[in-house]
């Protein structure tokens, strides 16, 4: 029984974002067509793409996760027979499905649209690196919002995840390896591009794992 | 012999400014157990135990034959709780609150759950976030009674409810004890809502559990006697006196333990007893806790 609760609230969880999460990849889509039509939309398309990401990390973590608590909601989910470690688990399940689902959907688009597009292909590292960042922010943002309470801490997060990609995009883009491939017909995936989209998802799950046993050790849960 | 619904022995739980202390209760099938303290006394604390929601430091507590917190799941397939503070999604509907809950019981009760609508004169199709205070309890009161639960665990249900709300909620609650193996805790500041309900009370104070009875032994047993005391003459110590004030002839003393021996008592002593009261509830819960915290603070 207990199984198909978890089930059921991934289900219901799926349901409550369903608009964040249809309205996120439309706007996504919108962004990702506008690139190959010049090299000025190219730009405004890419940041709309990161810019409809981050929000939808933001809402998802914060309307499903630190808003349930905030509000009670969490009595009456709890009310439901699971344990806090089942409530756990089903919450990461849900939140995962919506924001990792369109994260891989619009990312499979976008890299379709650059193939087919007059968009250099040798752009793709640098897309899946900074798609591979918002993954690592999406994965503490949740983790943060399970394990604390704390709007400070939510709040940190945000702030520094967002002005994190200031400084990462910069960065990213003076690695030798994009700078001279960049432009190029082809994608090449050089050792630090490969290595720097490990370390993003390594760290993500890392943090992610860490809050999820945080979580789930802790005893009191309201 | 039958299993107790709730079976609590010995709980602690640690706070910085609050601290559970030795909290046992038992709660068997058929009753209804008030529970009753000021705010901040640990009725929460105590009930969100019960649901696993909080982990004791110390003690073990058994809910419908289950050890929570290791159990709980297998605990809530049987119980309803209800808090006052509970809120549900507020973009959903109570119909899609009511789809979400009939899916994970497989005992949940169309029938009754339609029949509670219109008792409690809520609709279905309203989203929760339109419902008022009283509306939204009804409708989680709703939630947990249609799954046709053994145990209901009430938060102080009927805290900020007009007296409409509070007498249709006391009612369906009164419903549900009809069937013998079902049993309540209700949680309440609000002595009437006890008094009028439970047939078993608990009161806690400040974290400890200070007396837990049967509802007919408390009435019965505390008094407050009015005492005409003649100059030369002094009140001898009664039994069960907690409280004795005095003003000039007249002497008012309050006792948990009453028998008409303690009248005798009285006259032999040279008072005249000028009267018996019956104390409320209410009044012995003030009574109770003043008495409590007068001896903690000695």
């Amino acid at each position: 029984m207990t199984h198909s609760v978890v089930r059921h609230l991934v289900f219901k969880d799926l349901y409550l974002v369903r608009w964040p999460v249809i309205a996120s990849v439309v706007a996504g889509l919108a962004s990702i067509a506008i690139m190959p039509l010049s090299p000025v939309l190219a730009y405004v398309g890419g940041v709309s793409f990161i810019c409809v990401i981050v929000i939808l990390n933001i809402v998802l973590v914060m309307s499903a996760v630190v808003q349930e608590k905030k509000d009670k909601v969490l009595l009456f989910i709890l009310s439901l027979p699971i344990s806090t470690t089942q409530y756990t688990r089903a919450k990461v399940t849900a939140n995962a499905i919506a924001f990792v689902g369109s994260l891989l959907l619009l990312t499979a688009v976008a890299v379709f649209v650059i193939r087919v597009s007059a968009l250099p292909n040798g752009i793709l590292p640098f897309l899946i690196a900074v798609l591979g960042y918002l993954l690592t922010y999406y994965c503490v943002l949740l983790g943060v919002g399970l394990a604390s309470d704390s709007t400070g801490w939510h709040t940190t997060v945000i702030t520094t995840g967002n002005i994190s990609i200031n400084f990462l995009i910069p960065l990213l883009l003076s690695l030798p390896s994009v700078v001279h491939n960049r432009a190029g017909a082809t994608a090449v995936w050089t050792r630090d591009i490969v290595t720097i989209i490990a370390v993003e998802i390594v760290v993500g799950l890392a943090a992610l794992a860490v809050a999820v046993y945080v979580r789930s050790r802790a005893g009191d849960f309201v | 012999m039958t299993e107790p619904l709730i079976d609590v022995v010995g709980v602690e739980k640690s706070y910085r400014f609050f601290r559970l202390s030795n909290v046992a209760m038992r709660l068997e099938p058929g009753q209804i157990l008030g529970f009753v303290g000021p705010n901040g006394a640990g009725k929460s604390t105590t009930i969100r135990i019960l649901m696993g929601m909080l982990r004791a430091e110390r003690g073990t507590v058994h809910v419908l034959g289950h050890l929570v917190p290791r159990d709980q799941a297998l605990a809530k397939r049987d119980i309803g709780f209800v808090s006052e503070d509970m809120q549900l999604h507020g973009s959903a509907t109570l119909a899609w609150h009511m789809r979400l809950v009939a899916s994970i019981y497989p005992g949940w009760d169309v029938k009754y759950a339609d029949v509670l609508l219109r008792r409690f004169n809520l609709h279905a199709e309203q989203t929760v976030k339109a419902l008022s205070h009283g509306e939204r309890v009804k409708a989680v009161l709703l939630l947990a009674l249609a799954r046709r639960p053994r145990l209901l665990l009430l938060d102080e249900p009927t805290t900020g409810l007009d007296p409409v709300a509070r007498h249709e909620i006391l009612a369906e609650l009164m419903d549900v004890v009809r069937d013998e193996r079902r049993g309540i805790l209700f949680s309440s500041h609000n002595t009437q809502d006890v008094e009028q309900i439970s047939d078993q009370i608990t009161f806690i104070d400040r974290g400890r559990i200070i007396d837990s009875s049967d509802k007919e032994v408390f009435l019965d047993r505390w008094r407050r006697l009015h005492l005409d005391v003649p100059p030369g003459t002094a009140v001898p110590a009664l039994p069960g006196a907690i409280d004795t004030t005095a003003s000039g002839r007249i002497a008012v003393v309050t006792t948990n333990s009453y028998t008409p021996e303690i009248d005798a008592a009285c006259v032999r002593a040279g008072l005249t007893v000028r009267d018996v009261q019956r104390m409320t509830l209410e009044e012995i819960f003030v009574a109770n806790v003043m008495s409590n915290r007068r001896e903690a603070d000695r």
